[in-house]
């Protein structure tokens, strides 16, 4: 009986995956993936609920409201940091486990190397995924970058251990100390704006931790579910890599940007007012947003709604297009437009509307630097060299809505700000539109 | 022995090569839902935490431990999954 429910769990698991594919079916895909979850939680119990007490029961109904509470209360722009620590969570959980099989059982040799395994990878994303919530609420600047790099050579090894030790308890904590501060240092070096590459990869490693529980404890079901995870997570990390011309050892090396390479212009930008903006909006037939962590940061999500309809409302097109790692998680921008009723059949990706940009009457630049930076095509010395981006520069007019001059991420100068078709609005993005909106009721 | 282990293994490779295909199509805009749905399910080592927990004996500090994977795992599935169902929901109001 167990066997059957086990396999319809799985088989709900491989269905709901599917279902994610689609914008129309990714709604029951959640349905589908919670009643699979239901089903192996049920069945872990195996019909015998007596042998636990209430302690037990306490603790799961405590932590289940709380899960309910949280996440109806954060707001949408808060959710890589969310995301990132229920990440962690499930990384602790599948640790917490692999010790207690340490410590508690006297395992054969190879489960020892199987729960060493998961106990790292489990702490590890624990302490990466809490750091990598504090880099993303700001609380935490970049990192001594050597005492990181020695870490990630001592972790590796501390992984074959049991073959030349005996296990013992002591070694056991050292060990957990050990993954827990590689994890630290690991996040800790790592810029803000690779944290969609970040929390993609420990959602990855929070899968692999999960299913190598699942080989300590001979469960399936937790093999698979911890499989599938592992798999997607990598593959959204080699997406986001990719999108960025960069590997993941790349990546997690961290130290990326912040130098000056290139932070002059040879000549001042042409700057604009909201009213000249608005003007200049009303006489376009096409316009294409591109939204960037500058969006999320000002909140601006539901001024970009009403400037949508406004253009709208004069029968102007609008399109938005988002680089694959704007924001902060993959799949970020998508989220916040979603939320003020954006159509998801508005929002382009690169590939589909680079070639539309040449024909593109107004693009507003919204809160996004490098991904629009057109060094990235021409200039081989540039540390985002090779980086696909949005060909905005092509377009007839480009109207960056940005506080200052400076650099994003990558830390060089952006030559389309003083392009000849580029003008620049200086204003917080939430401020900047609403102000060009003001303005067009006077227009 | 043997063989479930190798059985096991294949089960791993399988799982891992439909995780693989069937996300390699998703598209862009649903990379947060997903992730966050992924999130939620890797919180099924609660059910590892499920099997353990009446056999940890005795000692109290593991028992603690066990319970603190238990509210770890929950808090993961639960919240995950709901926060899931807020993001699409946002999906599906505009379709």
């Amino acid at each position: 009986m167990i066997e059957i429910i086990l396999l319809v769990s799985s088989v709900l698991f491989i269905f709901a995956l599917k279902l994610f594919g689609r914008p129309s079916t990714a709604h029951r895909a959640n349905t589908f993936a919670m009643l699979a979850m239901a089903l192996a939680v049920f069945s872990a119990f195996n019909f015998d609920f007596s042998k636990y007490d209430s302690t037990f029961y306490i603790t799961i109904v405590a932590s289940g409201l709380l899960g309910v509470l949280i996440s109806k209360r954060v707001q949408m722009t808060q959710m890589p940091e969310l995301v990132g620590l229920f990440n962690g969570f499930g990384g602790g959980a599948s640790g917490a486990i692999a010790y207690v099989e340490l410590s508690g059982n006297s395992l054969p040799l190879s489960d020892v190397f199987v729960a060493i395994f998961s106990m790292v990878v489990g702490v590890f994303t624990f302490s990466g995924s809490l750091v990598a919530v504090m880099k993303l609420r700001g609380k935490l600047n970049n990192f001594n970058k050597k005492l990181a790099d020695i870490f990630s050579v001592f972790l590796p090894t501390i992984i074959l251990i049991p073959a030349v030790l005996e296990m013992d308890d002591l070694l056991i904590e050292f060990i957990i100390l050990v993954a827990l501060i590689a994890g630290i240092i690991r996040v800790a070096v790592i810029g803000g704006a690779d944290m969609p590459v970040v929390i993609a990869f420990l959602n990855s490693l929070s899968g692999i931790a999960a299913m190598s529980a699942g080989f300590i404890v001979n469960s399936i079901i937790l093999i698979v579910a911890g499989a599938l995870v592992g798999a997607s997570g990598i593959i959204l990390t080699l997406l986001m890599c990719a999108a960025m011309n960069r590997t993941l050892v790349d990546v997690l090396k961290g130290g990326f940007g912040g130098t000056d390479v290139n932070n002059e212009y040879d000549k001042d930008p042409i700057s604009t007012s909201p009213e000249d903006v608005a003007i200049q909006l009303s006489y376009a037939e096409s316009v294409v947003i591109v939204p960037g962590y500058g969006m999320a940061v000002a909140q601006a999500q539901a001024a970009v709604k009403e400037l949508t309809n406004t253009l709208k409302d004069k029968n102007i097109e609008v399109k938005f297009a988002i680089h694959p790692v704007a924001g902060r998680m993959p799949g970020h921008m998508n989220v916040l437009l979603a939320e003020v009723d954006i159509d998801y059949e508005d929002m382009y990706t690169l590939e589909d509307i680079n070639s539309e940009f040449s024909s593109t009457d107004v693009v507003i630049v919204l809160g996004a630097n490098d991904v629009v930076n057109p060094l990235a095509r021409t200039d081989e010395d540039s540390p985002i060299y090779g980086m696909p981006i949005l060909d905005v520069d092509l377009a007839n007019q480009v109207i960056v809505i940005k506080r200052s001059m400076s650099p994003g991420y990558a830390g060089i100068a952006n030559p389309l700000f003083i392009n000849d078709n580029a003008k620049m609005l200086f204003a917080d993005a939430k401020e900047g539109l609403e102000n060009i909106i003001k303005s067009f009721e006077l227009v | 022995m043997e063989a479930t282990f190798l059985l096991t293994l294949l089960i791993t490779f399988l799982a891992s090569f439909i995780g693989y295909e069937l996300i390699s199509k998703i598209p862009q805009t649903l990379h947060t839902p997903l992730m966050s749905g992924s999130n939620a399910i890797s919180g099924i080592t609660l059910i590892a935490a499920i099997l353990i927990y009446p056999e940890v004996g005795e000692s109290q500090l593991l028992k603690i431990i066990v319970l603190i994977a238990i509210a770890f795992a929950t808090l993961n599935i639960v919240g995950g999954f709901s926060v899931t169902g807020r993001i699409l929901e946002m999906f599906k109001k505009n379709d």
